[in-house]
């Protein structure tokens, strides 16, 4: 069987590991390809080939550059080894507009997609999120474990598993920073209070290598020895293994069956030659934007609004009673560190989560104009010691998410046109709930020494989570853009879908875990078929 | 009774009211019970007992050969909420995790219906604690109501001795979900050893909530006592309870229990589950005099 996969994130790489069990499948990848440019990959290299404390100060200055502040959202855009490179046009972005505020940058080209620069939050969904799924979790636990096996992880026994089960042997994490830590033994000391106002707290779990981890300080601007996981480290090692093929340069434009099979139709992207690629069975991973874009033109979905949904983000700053000891980011890991868990039934569903995350450079850089002068060096000082950020979400049902409208394109070359822009179902319920994610905080904050700043508590701009999905999702008899349990869309039987475009909803649980668990699935049952 | 397939059943808590209870009626209907205690050796029939203690090392193979697992053991003396999360609710946890890892295929852990979602308890918030892990391990809780009937032991004896204090108290609000023992532990052999128990959870109660005043009246009937009941303020009460508490006064009832009483759940929860396999729970208080009598 000879199967192409469109795409090179987290769904493509889950849906490879599933195909590359079986050495009578032939897997051909092909993506745009985008990748980190020479200078700064070679930074990277220096440094991945040291120890910090040879690491040269030039190239440290070129991978640690801190994220950019854009007008979407008060959270800045993520640098990758002091690259744009994840979220770079290289040529994937073509015709992509959004209305007002919402984030644009939604359609990935590098090699890897987002999970160059994704926060490694690594979650099995709780059982209960699937209650509107037309499948269990119990038929994604083996693909789940197997996802879990093939990546690094780091993850502990702790509260948390009580909604997110520890599925799989992980790593300890590397140790805390004083706040998180400070964090995290006050809800031990007081966790029967905390608790009863509706919070639980864990440590973060994470696609890291956490016995590995030097603990330098990098995480959020690239990981110089690559020990958080990306989907490119996966593709790397597959092709490495020889179990796969890889393309990049081409953007695919329009997908279709025939007499002859799947096929999909590609521009070349340094040529602009068009070819038509076929396989037997053809996945689409290209993200849940890109991925609508390709089926919606290829269907002749023109004109009318597809609504995505969206785990809508908020970022929280949190104000500590004691202060940490130093403002630095060196000798410790920035990535998420803890998770504030609040359920809002009893079955686990409706569950909203934030990621606690230490001090990094970027908060200093983040920090209003007027705080920077030497005068008031000790009051930011003072105020950065007290600080942990925490990245919010909330689940589809109770976010506005957005609606994508595409239209013709100029030409059978072009890719459709995408219009990002606020959905018409938007109810205000996310405000709503912010208000009583912040009540439960104020409730729990003399327990833990810690209170959110309500004035820059904020909802980000639509788009901004990276979290949506669900364009054509999954239904046990679906109907309209609606898939069935493998991906496809009437009238294709050999194009499915395995990206976060099938999701019928998507938790505040973060999210590439399950994409790449689902997409293994589909894959997965592709080989149990064609074994009968 | 004619011998059923020999499903290998543990329980624990096997020395308590209803863990003793349920292994008894398994062993009647042909099963073989592996009775777990806090010290190995026999029990009162002479049958092994296997060691396994709430908060204590798990030892190797203490599982072995047990398809089905009763959870039943609760540590009720530890009075410090951290060290009662760390025994019991980790304690439990640890158990579950245990359990599942050596090819127990089915959990039947024993929760309250002090559990709810939005309790302010300590034993029901550690309790729902508990019920989470098991419910993502895709096994089952069940939520005993207030459990009457049988010999006199546990609450019904509690409340025996309170129907024959000088003048009963009483809570206005405080309504209780009902269950007799026998019904209780019936369903729980029958979640045990039962072929479609799906996951989730089983309230075992009857559904029609009884005011406390109704259930202190027919206990004190029951028992022969003539004394009045008194409605009682329960805030002020909580109030003093918990501050006795916190200067150490040892008392005979906690706050903790009396905020159990007065804020009880709302519904019996899983009544659609419960119906499907069959279970059934006499209205209160049918059975009640036949524990006494039988004293």
């Amino acid at each position: 069987m000879k199967v192409l996969i469109i795409g090179a994130g987290p769904a493509a790489a889950g849906a490879a590991l599933a195909l590359s069990a079986d050495p009578d499948v032939v897997v051909r990848v092909i993506d745009v390809g985008g990748r980190l440019e020479p200078d700064n990959d070679a930074a990277r290299l220096r440094m991945a080939a040291t120890e910090p404390a040879q690491w040269s100060p030039s190239d440290v200055r070129i991978v640690s550059q801190v994220a950019q502040r854009t007008e979407e959202s008060p959270l800045p855009e993520k640098r990758n080894f002091g690259s744009d490179f994840p979220f770079h046009d290289f040529g994937q972005l073509a015709g992509v507009s959004g209305e007002g505020t919402v984030n644009t940058h939604v359609v990935s080209g590098a090699y890897g997609g987002f999970s160059n620069t994704w926060g490694a939050q690594t979650m099995v969904y709780s059982a209960a999120s699937f209650n509107d799924w037309p499948f269990p979790r119990s038929e994604l636990e083996a693909d789940y474990r197997a996802i879990l096996s093939q990546i690094p992880y780091a993850a502990e026994q702790d509260d948390l598993a009580e909604y997110h089960p520890l599925w799989g042997d992980a790593d300890n994490l590397p140790s805390l920073s004083e706040n998180s830590q400070m964090i995290l033994d006050a809800y031990r000391r007081h966790r029967v209070q905390v608790r009863r106002h509706g919070v639980i707290i864990g440590k973060a779990r994470l696609a890291l290598r956490g016995a590995a981890c030097v603990s330098c300080g990098l995480c959020m601007t690239g990981c110089p020895y690559s020990y958080v996981y990306s989907a490119s480290q996966t593709f790397d090692q597959l092709i490495a293994d020889k179990k796969i093929t890889y393309e990049g340069g081409y953007v695919a434009l329009r997908l279709g069956e025939n007499d002859d099979g799947p096929f999909v139709d590609t521009r070349n992207v340094a040529t602009g030659e068009i070819e038509t690629m076929r396989a037997d069975k053809i996945l689409v991973a290209c993200g849940a934007i890109g991925t609508t874009r390709l089926v919606g033109s290829s269907l002749d979905v023109f004109a009318q609004p597809i609504h995505f949904q969206e785990s809508a983000q908020f970022v929280m700053p949190f104000a500590s009673i004691r202060a940490h000891s130093a403002v630095t980011q060196d000798n410790s890991f920035t990535l998420n560190q803890f998770n504030m868990l609040l359920p809002f039934d009893e079955a686990g569903k409706d569950l909203v989560q934030i990621h606690g995350y230490p001090y990094n450079d970027a908060m200093d850089d983040a920090v209003p104009q007027i705080l920077k002068t030497p005068a008031m060096r000790t009051i930011r000082a003072t105020l950065l010691k007290r600080l942990t950020v925490g990245l919010g979400y909330l689940p589809s049902w109770w976010s506005p998410g957005f609606d994508v409208t595409l239209e013709r394109p100029a030409s059978s070359g072009d890719l459709a046109p995408v219009r990002v822009g606020p959905s018409a179902l938007d109810t205000g319920q996310s405000s709503k709930r912010l208000r009583q994610v912040n009540a439960r905080l104020l409730r729990v904050a003399p327990f833990l020494g810690v209170a959110p700043v309500l004035p820059m508590v904020s909802l980000s701009a639509p788009g901004k989570s990276y979290h949506f999905g669900g364009s054509f999702p999954h239904a046990t008899n679906p109907s309209g853009r609606e898939s069935d349990v493998l991906g496809r869309v009437d009238p294709w039987r050999s194009i499915h879908l395995v990206d976060a475009s099938v999701f019928p909803t998507v938790s505040a649980t973060t999210f590439t875990l399950t994409i790449m668990a689902n997409a293994h699935r589909i894959a997965r049952s592709l080989l149990e078929d064609r074994h009968g | 009774m004619a011998r059923q397939k020999r499903t290998t059943v543990g329980v624990t808590g096997a020395g308590g009211y209803l863990g003793g209870a349920v292994s008894s009626l398994l062993r009647e209907k042909g099963y073989d019970v592996v009775e777990y205690r806090r010290s190995a050796g026999e029990d009162e029939m002479g049958l092994p007992v296997r060691k396994l203690e709430l908060g204590a090392p798990i030892e190797p193979h203490v599982f072995d050969g047990v398809r089905s697992l009763v959870l039943a053991a609760w540590d009720l003396t530890e009075t410090n909420s951290a060290k009662s999360w760390e025994r019991n609710v980790e304690g439990s946890k640890r158990i579950v995790a245990a359990a599942r890892a050596a090819g127990v295929s089915r959990i039947v852990f024993v929760s309250s219906m002090s559990a709810y979602y939005g309790t302010h308890q300590n034993y029901g918030l550690m309790k729902l604690a508990v019920e989470r892990a098991v419910l993502e391990a895709d096994q089952i809780v069940v939520r005993p109501g207030l459990v009457y009937g049988g010999t006199p032991g546990g609450m019904t004896l509690t409340l025996s001795r309170l129907a024959q204090l000088p003048v009963i108290p009483v809570f206005r609000g405080a309504n209780l979900f009902t269950a007799h023992v026998d019904d209780v532990v019936g369903a729980l052999a029958t979640l045990a050893v039962g072929r479609d128990a799906a996951s989730g959870v089983v309230g075992l109660a009857n559904a029609a909530p009884v005011p406390f005043k109704a259930i202190m009246r027919a206990v004190g009937d029951a028992v022969g006592s003539s004394a009045r009941t008194m409605d009682i303020p329960w805030r002020p009460l909580l109030l003093l309870l918990q501050t006795l508490e916190k200067v150490g006064v040892p008392l005979p009832v906690r706050s903790d229990s009396l905020l159990g009483l007065v804020r009880p759940a709302r519904e019996v929860p899983g009544q659609d589950l419960a119906a499907s396999l069959g279970l059934a729970f006499r209205p209160f208080p049918d059975g009640l005099e036949e524990s006494f009598e039988s004293k």
